[in-house]
């Protein structure tokens, strides 16, 4: 014992003496004007080109446009949230975003301790007065997507691969199914869950698995481990055979640009300086609605492959959209806002949205 | 007495060369990736040590699950068992814990205090349980146990991911989690106004306790004799070894699931499939740091929360990102085993 508690006492005297003892100096970090400082939380690395990544170009984008002080922390398990949320707003960071649904209790949790800072939580089931859910309505653009997709279809076999089965995900694959439908009724759209956001071979081998069955057209919904499917369908072609991929959640275009069609995108970076704004000036409140309407979701396509989708179906697409942002036409979901999917078991096809995007 | 001076400093000096040297490999590898060394450490130390809240809201939680699997790795390691499979012990005690909590959503003041006690045993009974197999493999069938409690880890993950979003997935039926446990199965604050939890009492108590049952009884004598050398157990004539083996994998695995179910019940308040970083792996070095020793779980597992809650400011004050403050955390702990050996050298040559 004594032993130890040495071991720890050199531990902690050469800490301190290893940072030049003048932590106060270098810190900078202790009280900070909480209008002056915006704090992001992902559950995963801001390099997956997706989700994560949208989000923390958001968070930079808040930095410079506004000019606030910004910092994220990427959390590893959930007693990590309740750490980083409070060390947060210990701090005096007075808007901070939790991105992702997992982040809710602990946001709540903080939020009742820190009533002064806002605390924003991406697909987040609850509000109140200082916790604030944004609701994206990917369903809208993977419907989109679907229709490229089925337009381009040969075998009129494709194939979606999943992370975790979490509910705004079920809702982009439903809705990216029924695209497919308008356009090619009799398709067989298969589905794998990997269970991982950033197992990248599970990915691959659930994409090649899919190809094997016949599919020749995959969209992912999988994070850091949409590589793996890119991947799978780039090595398909390499092998002679025709097959595309879509991307998801951010542009992704640019991932994989040679298989690529296009990519359902969340313009994370437009809605997080939305929130900022508000925020600064007062009026955010939840929940925080976006979609086709808004113009911060929408189907992409790869400008560097331009032809594959056939003319009659970009019509098809742009009407769409159209119809869609105008609240013409139901894109099928699947709701996680708790007021909002009462009675329905969480999943419902073709009702509109209660709140309109703001 | 000048000359024995030196001769014990000079390993002492060592231990400090070899803490100097990785820590400026750390600050190196730093610099290179465009951050300020100085910054990073001292937002590491004021992450974890910053204030006595600090202290024990980040640090002591984040010990918490690694006191209690560095226990069961130790205690199981000690006993000649080489059981990797505290993470799945973890899930399996966390898993139990959940379900009989959540089955009673009503339970609350007096009439509820059964309930917390009725879960832990919950807890400790299913990471026994899951122990269990590898112990029956390896004292019936002669299997080893490292491959065993290695592959019961992926099937107490895959059954966590499966029973959220099954048969204990919320009632809502939305999102992987279970419901939120009623405040009759939390754990109680350990100090007012900071979010330790009794479970991290909990595992200095059985610290003690495991310390107490290794050092000062027959049953932990022959745990100690078992571990030394199986066959000169055996041979001396005076018990059987197979047993006190399976002591040590009941013992290790019931510990390995309280850590789950504390973490759920002073923490987290619900049950999720990424529970653990990976708490059950990173036991072996909790263990191994404390050389087996029980009592020095405590203050290993202490070095290993207290880096973890460091890593979090690090990434949040200092802006390094998560898989740097990784690589330097990992680094840390290098100097930590090169400076504890060190020590141990210089104590020896003393002696």
């Amino acid at each position: 014992m004594i032993r130890r508690i040495g071991t720890l006492g050199v531990l902690s005297l050469v800490l301190p003496l290893a940072s030049g003892g003048c932590g106060d100096e270098a810190g900078g970090s202790g009280e900070v004007q909480s209008a002056t400082a915006v704090a992001l939380l992902t559950s995963g690395p801001v390099s997956d080109a997706g989700w994560h990544a949208g989000a923390y170009e958001g968070l930079q984008r808040i930095g410079d446009s506004l000019g606030l002080r910004v910092s994220h922390q990427q959390t590893r398990t959930p007693a990590d949230f309740d750490e980083a949320f409070l060390s947060y707003a210990e701090a005096g960071y007075g808007l901070i975003f939790g991105h992702g649904f997992e982040y809710q209790d602990a946001a709540e949790r903080a939020a009742k301790q820190y009533p002064d800072a806002t605390f924003v939580v991406s697909s987040g089931a609850r509000y109140s007065d200082n916790v604030v859910p944004l609701i994206f309505h990917l369903n809208e653009a993977a419907y989109l997507a679907g229709i490229a997709a089925g337009s381009i279809t040969r075998a009129e076999v494709l194939g979606m691969v999943g992370g975790v089965e979490i509910p705004p995900v079920r809702g982009t694959f439903l809705a990216f199914r029924a695209g497919v439908e308008v356009v090619r009724p009799g398709a067989t759209v298969l589905e794998t869950f990997t269970g991982s956001w950033d197992d990248v071979s599970a990915a691959k081998e659930a994409a090649a698995a899919q190809l094997r069955r016949g599919a020749d057209v995959l969209i992912h919904n999988v994070d850091a481990a949409s590589f793996g499917v890119f991947q799978a369908v780039r090595e398909a072609r390499a092998a002679g055979r025709g097959a595309w991929a879509f991307g998801m959640n951010r542009d992704q275009n640019d991932v994989a640009p040679d298989v690529i069609v296009g990519s359902a995108v969340i313009d994370v970076p437009a809605v997080f300086l939305q929130v900022a704004r508000q925020w600064r000036s007062g009026t955010l409140a939840g929940p925080l609605h976006s979609g086709l309407e808004s113009g911060t979701v929408d189907f992409v396509p790869n400008p560097l492959l331009p032809g594959i989708v056939p003319a009659a179906a970009e019509a098809r697409i742009a009407s769409a959209r159209q119809e869609i942002a105008d609240g013409r036409l139901q894109v099928p979901e699947i709701r996680y806002l708790e007021d909002e999917e009462a009675g329905d078991g969480g999943s419902s096809g073709g009702r509109g949205r209660a709140q309109p995007s703001g | 007495m000048t000359v024995r001076w030196g001769a014990a400093l000079r390993p002492a000096g060592q231990a400090a060369a070899a803490l100097v040297a990785t820590l400026a490999v750390a600050a190196a590898l730093l610099a290179i990736g465009g951050h300020s060394p100085v910054e990073a450490f001292s937002a590491l130390v004021r992450g974890a040590f910053g204030s006595w809240n600090r202290f024990a809201s980040f640090t002591l939680v984040q010990a918490t699950p690694l006191l209690l699997t560095g226990l069961a790795v130790a205690i199981a390691f000690k006993a000649g068992v080489w059981n990797i499979g505290a993470e799945g012990q973890l899930y399996a005690g966390a898993l139990a814990g959940v379900a009989v909590a959540v089955s009673f959503p009503g339970a609350a003041g007096a009439s509820g205090l059964w309930l917390l006690p009725v879960a832990l045993l919950a807890a400790a009974a299913a990471g026994a349980l899951w122990a269990a197999v590898p112990a029956a493999m390896k004292t019936r069938l002669g299997v080893g146990e490292v491959i065993t409690t290695l592959l019961m880890n992926f099937v107490a993950l895959f059954l966590a991911q499966y029973l959220v979003q099954g048969p204990l997935q919320e009632a809502r039926g939305v999102f992987n989690q279970t419901d939120e446990i009623p405040a009759a199965a939390a754990l109680p604050s350990l100090l007012p106004g900071s979010r330790l939890h009794a479970g991290f009492l909990l595992g200095v108590v059985l610290a003690g306790a495991a310390w107490l049952y290794m050092t000062r009884t027959p049953g932990g004598f022959r745990m100690r004799a078992v571990g030394a050398s199986t066959r000169a157990a055996e041979a001396s004539g005076r018990f059987a070894a197979q047993p006190v083996t399976w002591l040590a994998f009941l013992v290790s695995g019931a510990l390995a699931g309280l850590a789950g179910w504390v973490q759920v019940a002073g923490v987290t308040g619900r049950m999720y499939e990424g529970l653990s970083p990976g708490w059950g792996y990173t036991a072996i070095a909790v263990a191994l740091l404390a050389r087996l020793n029980p009592a020095a779980v405590v203050p290993a597992a202490v070095v290993f929360g207290a880096l973890s809650a460091g890593g979090g400011a690090m990434q949040r004050d200092a802006g390094v990102p998560e898989a740097w403050v990784r690589g330097t955390e990992a680094l840390l702990i290098l100097a930590v085993l090169a400076v504890d050996r060190g020590l141990e050298a210089a104590r020896r040559r003393r002696g």
